[in-house]
């Protein structure tokens, strides 16, 4: 290259011609490949799909009802119990006696209370259930599941126990525990857990059995890396999409759950969602009562697919093979 | 096969076995016993001191302790002859405190108290209760002994009494002789029609063995299954006849009784049961000619179990119906229009409170006229319609979401991709090649679906009023009635696992690869 050539004729500065390096044998060893963060990936894939920032917007609309609005409104259920005259009403009689407001959206329910505050304060408790349930299980279950799926002798007691533990109907476990402890949020949280875990486990178990003994995991032993580094590096990756998966079923499964044990007069004392579709049950069928019967019904419905649909696409993204 | 099927029954038996004692721990230790007398009409009834032995009776009957009284103590002396029928009456009158008994009555209650206290019961004592100078109802002088029984015992009596074979001593009072007749012409029918029958004197059942014409057409009464009696849920009458038992409004056919009296009745005779004395009551003495006179009646309804089992069974045909054809069409038109319209209608059934959706289902047929309500007396098939959609949207869903999901990953097999180049059309590959192998693990749970089938449906049994036997075990929980959930969880147990066992060997039928016996499995 010729020194004499005048650099500030094209503009350009010493540092960006070419210069000889020296030959390093240790750097010809390293390998580069463009930078990778999984997280950052995930959320690159999971941002790319249109529906999920539709999804993800009327779930934050959700919790910001289900969670903020109830600690602004404060809720009595009986406040306007004594007024006749603001039971079962629909929207436009609420707003023609009390005037517009939100709180009259969706009209009373059967002790005069307003519908829109009330499927709030319910959902707020559905869903803390539900996900306190899911978060619990969903620890215990994964901990417990990868011990399951590598240890053989674990593998024949666990499997005996939950063939044993899955027969044992939960709703009898829920009456004892009630008996024993008193009905209550962490009772029943306690009652739900308490062999819920098994079912996440055993799945799990299932998930690091089929891939313990994928050929690279053979490779990766035969080369000598310990039993923790494979448990990391190369099977919770794989893993996480399922596990996120999984946990996308558990919460809406959960509020589900709640709905029933509450239909069945087994859920907890609090005005939970599951407790108002079995109270206002009666007035599906009553002309102009369909609000309160409905309002519950579609929330918990909403909240359960768009948890749902979050959770599913959630785990696809968290895929490492979609990050191509 | 068969040696692996033998080992998963003994395994399986073996789990049953815990669960029954896990759930005997659960409602007779874990739950106050007090509880079982919520919903006991008589118990408000009796008062003061008989209360409290008519507690320990019931606590005895429904097999939480052993309990022996001392009149019965006494009775049971005289009959062994160590006491006399002269002294046992007078020793049967307690004093009203223990300080003013007779010197006899104080001789056999202390050779009482010491013979009870040596086997380990605790033996109590109750003074009179007065009211005023008289002794208040109920208030009589009581002396008793009772002790618990413990798990082990409770848990082996259960098993060992499940199964009763009813033969000629089953009855222990009957008068006349025992024996066992074999008739080619069941008098039932009047005695000139071919019906052969096997009758019992001395039995429990008249019938051990008898022909009519409903289904399965042969009939028995040797063999009884006995999951334990009922308290509250249905009195003292087993759970497996609660949930068999007809239900529905009398009907009336032409019946020859044992007396050769033909008339107009709804009384079953191949139901009868011996009774004790039962013959000169009533209109007995006209119809029979022996004590077996408790009959069950003729009724124009189904059992509990047959409501639960007809809605169970037609939602399963219809789930497999519609989800499999639904599930390869999907799986055909991978990422087009139908796909994804399957793929909203599964996210939404999946996610969705059951209870949500089958309200919905129910509020749309009711819109449409549909009738909501199941009435046992106006039976029509349109009835049975929304619990049956209501029941298979879910199986639908997880069909085309897993047959699916199983096509979609064979679509790329090694063997697909042979038989397209061998020039096969789609559809062949399709029918004959992808779906055979994906339709494996779907066979696995037909045993399960139709088995459970069974044990009823309890959310669209209530919301649709139908009478089937999904709420038992809940209902058994409300009112704390112990026989009732250890039979019905047993039964339940049972089911899974032969559900489990049968969905093997219908997958190993289905696929001949598929061998249980090999070690590497």
């Amino acid at each position: 290259m010729d020194k004499n050539i005048d650099l500030s004729k094209y503009n350009l500065s010493d540092d960006e011609l070419f210069s000889r390096v020296e030959h390093d044998v240790l750097e010809s060893e390293k390998i580069t490949a463009p930078r990778y963060s999984y997280w950052r990936s995930v959320f690159r894939v999971f941002f790319k799909k249109k529906i999920n920032w539709i999804v993800l917007g009327i779930l934050v609309l959700l919790l910001g009802f289900t969670y903020i609005y109830p600690m602004i409104v404060p809720f009595d259920r009986f406040a306007n119990v004594m007024d006749s005259t603001a039971k079962h009403l629909t929207p436009s009689a609420a707003f023609a006696k009390y005037g517009f407001s939100i709180h009259y959206l969706l009209g009373t329910g059967p002790s005069g209370e307003p519908m829109f505050d009330a499927i709030w304060h319910g959902s707020r408790i559905s869903l803390s259930l539900a996900m306190v349930c899911a978060a619990i299980n969903m620890i215990i279950g994964v901990l417990i599941g990868s011990l399951w799926g590598f240890s053989k002798k674990m593998d024949i007691i666990m499997n005996e126990v939950r063939n044993i533990v899955s027969n044992i109907p939960y709703e009898l476990l829920i009456a004892v525990l009630v008996l024993v402890m008193s009905r209550g949020f962490w009772t029943m949280v306690f009652a739900l857990t308490i062999t819920g875990w098994l079912g996440v486990a055993y799945f799990i178990r299932t998930q690091v059995i089929i891939i313990r003994d994928r050929e690279y995991n053979m490779a990766s032993r035969c080369l000598g890396t310990s039993i923790f580094r494979i448990a990391t590096k190369n099977i919770l990756p794989f893993m996480t999409s399922v596990i996120v998966t999984f946990a996308a079923l558990e919460v809406p499964s959960y509020i589900g759950l709640e709905v029933f044990l509450s239909y069945i007069g087994m859920g907890i004392p609090e005005l939970t969602l599951g407790r108002m579709i079995s109270e206002n049950q009666s007035a599906m069928l009553v002309p102009g009562w369909g609000f309160e019967f409905w309002s519950p019904v579609a929330i918990s419905a909403i909240l359960s697919i768009v948890l749902f649909v979050i959770g599913q696409n959630l785990g696809d993204a968290s895929d490492p093979r979609t990050h191509i | 096969m068969a040696k692996y099927i033998l080992k998963r029954t003994l395994h399986g038996i073996i789990s049953v076995i815990i669960v029954t004692g896990i759930v005997m721990l659960l409602v007779y230790s874990m739950m106050s016993r007090d509880q079982i007398f919520a919903g006991d009409p008589l118990y408000t009834k009796v008062s003061t001191n008989r209360k409290i032995t008519y507690k320990y009776e019931m606590w005895e009957q429904y097999g939480y302790l052993d309990y022996v009284n001392y009149t019965d103590w006494l009775t049971e002396l005289e009959k062994n002859g160590e006491i006399d029928p002269e002294d046992r009456k007078k020793a049967v009158s307690l004093g009203k405190t223990p300080e003013v008994d007779t010197e006899l009555v104080a001789k056999y209650v202390r050779q009482f108290t010491e013979y009870y206290k040596s086997k380990g019961y605790e033996v109590t004592r109750l003074n009179t209760v007065t009211m005023g100078k008289k002794t208040s109802n109920g208030g009589q002088a009581q002396l008793f002994a009772a002790k618990d029984r413990p798990l082990i015992l409770r848990l082996v009596d259960y098993f060992k009494n499940m199964f009763t074979v009813d033969g000629i001593h089953s009855v222990e009072d009957y008068e006349g002789d025992r024996g066992i007749e074999f008739t080619l012409h069941d008098p039932v029918y009047g005695g000139d029609t071919f019906a052969p029958a096997i009758m019992g004197k001395g039995t429990k059942h008249r019938y051990l063995l008898y022909f009519d014409n409903e289904f399965p057409f042969i009939h028995q009464n040797l063999l009884n299954l006995n999951l334990g009696l009922s308290y509250s849920v249905n009195r003292g009458i087993d759970i497996t006849t609660t949930m068999m038992k007809k239900q529905g409004s009398w009907v009336q056919r032409e019946v020859t009784y044992p007396t050769g009296l033909t008339e107009m009745s709804a009384d079953n005779l191949h139901s009868a049961m011996y009774a004790a004395g039962s013959m000169e009551t009533g209109m007995n003495a006209q119809r029979f000619t022996d004590n077996y006179t408790n009959v069950l009646l003729y009724r124009d309804g189904m059992s509990r179990m047959g409501y639960s089992f007809l809605i169970g069974i037609l939602a399963t045909i219809l789930s497999y119906l519609i989800g499999i054809p639904i599930a390869i069409w999907m799986a055909q038109k991978k990422d087009k229009l139908v796909d994804q319209i399957g793929s909203v209608y599964v996210v939404f059934i999946t996610a969705m409170p059951s209870l949500a959706y089958i309200f919905i289902v129910k509020a749309i047929g009711n819109a449409i006229g549909l009738p909501t309500t199941f009435v046992m007396d106006k039976f029509t098939w349109l009835m049975l319609l929304l619990p049956v959609i209501s029941l298979a949207l879910r199986p639908i869903g997880s069909m085309m979401r897993w047959l699916r999901r199983f096509m979609v990953d064979q679509q790329n097999a090694d063997y697909v991709k042979f038989a397209r180049s061998g020039g096969l059309s789609e559809g062949e590959i399709f029918r004959k090649h992808i779906f055979k192998n994906a339709v494996i693990p779907i066979v696995h749970d037909i045993p399960g679906a139709i088995l459970f089938s069974l044990v009823g449906a309890l959310i669209t049994e209530r919301v649709y009023v139908v009478p089937g036997v999904g709420g038992l075990l809940i209902t058994a929980i409300e009112k704390y009635d112990n026989g009732v959930i250890i039979g019905v969880t047993l039964f339940y147990a049972v089911l899974s696992v032969v559900s489990v066992i049968l969905g093997d060997v219908m997958m190993s039928l289905v696929d001949p690869r598929i061998n249980f016996n090999s070690k590497a499995r």
